[in-house]
């Protein structure tokens, strides 16, 4: 928790600003350079296509944010959209619901998954780690569990159009993500809701002694987390157009190398939607391009987290002073 | 800080919920070989060789739209396999590069993830899609997957030709297969029965359910094994993903859990292969215990030659990535159409057209202590 709650709130803003800047800076740069090593690296199909693949990952990352913030975390994502992914085929394949039923149904599961979360971390005060740890093991168990690891396929070609169709020329989850930016965006910078995620952040007694109702905005956020887990689901199962137990295996760590980069503090009280967005935007690309240029699968991942390592090294030197938590 | 207060609280919670996700991930035992898939089997007869040959089946590959003809001039492929880094796929990537060295206007670059996640390996086709190549070669993580992309790679143009691991049949050109699934059942099933007995119990330590190659040899197991080793007991099947510790974990527990009954162990991967024959040496039970499984002949020497594992089943993947370079090059070149029947592969002669789009490599290799030694891959 964060001492220097008065201070960090008059720095916050123009630091931001400047941590954002800087990484949007190296962003372009890094583009550049990537775009004059490959011609087709930045052409719009590429960058749309990008667009395609990093959404699932994307949705993960806006409520992640607002967690981060409230110096929570939620390492559980991945397993949520994996059981997600399975209720959406279970319940359309073996319960016989209709599939836009079992869209809305496996939505709702994972509000349910992300509510559980955020009820044991309110209620019975688990830390958030602990209990996104457990029910990362415990969801990703359901899922194999009730999948009895089989795969359901066979959709109907209408399913694909979210994950596989276009409107306008831009890929149909790109929409998805850009309406869940701009959403996230305002709710964060624009409302009393945003404000209490970062006075919960910068210091929770206090938060608490204001008056803020800290519990429940913690429960909305973890099943904000858990409803985009399954939003993600639906987008991933549509796109790849086969629903398996391990899908969503390991991207709680994608989500949370995108929320860091982007500038969100891990001990809370500090970030925003746009960094988060830049950050995301910076690791796919940075993956793509590297692909692309002819960097393989093994050496791409090293300086991911070169670039990872890199990338916080310069933020905290420039802000050395202000990393101090309780 | 007050949070340390609760702590006794939370330990106690988190623990509960572990345990619940035990409980929750447990498989439920059926009367089928759990692991197979639902598609109808066939199994070879008993005694005799191959079967009489299945009926012709019209072609049913994909067609690459608009590619460039290329016949007789330089290729540049890319391979993605299921996963890199692991022996199987390097001596299938060695294979390519063997092809490619004597066919000589071919290049062959081989990458893809490093664990075996359908997600990663799409985006990687993706990638190379865009940055343009002649030919993909894969081995498909997920037959339904993989198949968006890789009709997406046909329509920009793309050779798509698969080995190891089937797409769907429209979303390629080609499938290179390297063993027919009754073939292996049956030299597996025959292979355990010989060294356990008739009428003794045995566990599979598998994959995933869902890896469709997997499935699909525990599905004809299962068939032919009721047809022709009706007594032999089928105590469970085990998921071990493609990975090391996980399958000598899960095939320690199975020992432990079974202890008399379990008398022979199948690896079906060739990660799950030594990794059971390594627990199996562990818990002191070699020559008690066999392992009969799919492996690459290097990882199973040492417990070949200490007697411990008798029969490993296999094609040789070396041939594999050498026959899909050699059927690549000659797609490229318009000497293999659909209504073909057979396919020239250099070294390797001539290969037969199966099942309307496949070529079936030969019948399926069993490395014994004798001829182990001979292989180096």
């Amino acid at each position: 928790m964060a001492v220097l709650a008065p201070e960090v709130r008059s720095a916050a803003p123009r630091w931001l600003i400047r941590h954002e800047t800087l990484l949007a800076a190296i962003l372009l740069v890094a583009l550049v350079i990537l775009g004059l090593f490959n011609e087709r690296f930045l052409t719009v199909d590429n960058l749309l296509n990008q667009g395609r693949l990093m959404t699932e990952v994307g949705l993960l990352a806006l409520p992640m944010t607002f967690i981060i913030i409230t110096g929570g975390i939620d390492l559980s994502v991945g397993s949520i959209v994996g059981l997600c992914a399975i209720m959406l085929g279970y319940s359309w394949k073996n319960l016989g619901f209709p599939l836009p039923l079992a869209i809305a149904f496996a939505i709702g599961v994972g509000g349910v998954a992300g509510f559980v979360n955020g009820l044991l971390i309110t209620r019975i005060r688990v830390p958030p780690l602990i209990m996104t740890i457990a029910t990362l093991a415990l969801y990703r168990g359901l899922a194999e569990g009730i999948s009895q690891a089989r795969s359901v396929r066979n959709y109907p070609e209408w399913f694909f159009f979210t994950g596989q169709g276009e409107w306008l020329g831009v890929p149909v989850q790109l929409w998805i993500l850009l309406v869940g930016i701009i959403v996230a965006g305002i709710a964060l910078d624009r409302t009393t809701f945003g404000r209490t995620l970062y006075a919960i952040g910068n210091n929770e007694t206090a938060a608490r002694f204001s008056g803020l109702p800290v519990d429940r905005v913690k429960l909305v956020v973890y099943t904000l987390s858990g409803l985009a887990a399954g939003l993600s689901a639906w987008v991933l199962v549509s796109r790849v157009t086969t629903t398996r137990s391990d899908m969503g295996s390991g991207y709680e760590l994608d989500v949370i190398a995108a929320v860091v980069l982007g500038g969100t503090s891990i001990f809370g009280g500090v970030g925003t939607i746009w960094g988060t967005v830049v950050g995301l935007v910076m690791i796919q690309l940075l993956k793509n391009g590297l692909a692309l240029t002819g960097v393989k699968g093994d050496a791409t991942i090293i300086v991911i987290g070169a670039v990872l390592i890199a990338s916080t090294l310069i933020a905290s030197s420039l802000h050395g002073r202000r990393e101090v938590a309780g | 800080m007050k949070q340390f207060m609760k702590h006794r609280m939370m330990k106690t919670a988190a623990l509960a919920i572990l345990g619940a996700a035990m409980v929750g991930g447990s498989a439920v035992a059926a009367d089928k070989w759990d692991g197979g898939d639902d598609l109808p089997t066939s199994p070879l007869a008993c005694d005799a060789g191959p079967a009489a040959a299945a009926a012709a089946k019209p072609y049913d590959g994909g067609q690459s739209t608009g590619a460039p003809d290329k016949a007789g001039k330089p290729i540049t492929l890319v391979d993605v396999p299921k996963l890199i880094g692991i022996g199987y796929f390097n001596a299938t990537s060695k294979g390519m590069q063997d092809a490619a060295k004597e066919i000589g206007n071919v290049k062959v670059t081989t990458d893809g993830p490093t664990e075996a996640k359908i997600d990663e390996q799409i985006k990687f086709i993706d990638n190379y899609i865009t940055r343009g190549v002649d030919g993909i070669l894969f081995a498909a993580n997920d037959p339904v997957a993989i198949t968006p992309v890789l009709k997406k790679a046909l329509s920009k143009g793309i050779h798509v030709v698969g080995y190891d691991a089937n797409s769907q049949p429209d979303a390629r050109q080609w499938f290179i297969n390297q063993a027919q699934f009754n073939g292996i059942a049956k030299a597996m099933v025959d292979a355990m029965a010989k060294e356990v007995g008739e009428d003794k119990g045995f566990a599979i330590v598998t994959s995933t359910f869902t890896t469709p190659n997997q499935a699909r040899w525990i599905a004809e197991m299962s068939a032919y094994a009721a047809k022709c080793h009706p007594k032999l007991k089928w105590l469970e099947t085990v998921e071990a993903q493609e990975d090391n510790v996980l399958s000598f974990n899960q095939a320690t527990t199975l020992i432990n859990k079974y202890g008399d009954k379990l008398s022979g162990l199948f690896g079906m991967t060739s990660v799950a292969t030594p990794a059971s024959a390594e627990a199996v040496t562990k818990a002191g039970l070699c020559g008690k215990l066999a392992v009969v499984g799919l492996a690459t002949p290097n990882a199973m020497k040492p417990y070949v030659n200490a007697g411990c594992v008798k029969s490993v089943v296999l094609w040789n993947p070396v041939d594999l990535g050498y026959a899909a370079t050699y059927v690549m090059r000659a797609v490229v070149d318009g000497k293999l159409k659909p209504g073909a029947t057979s396919v020239d592969a250099g070294k390797l002669g001539k290969l037969n057209v199966i099942n309307g789009s496949e070529i079936l490599l030969g019948s399926p290799f069993i490395f014994t202590k004798d001829n182990i030694k001979d292989f180096d891959f």
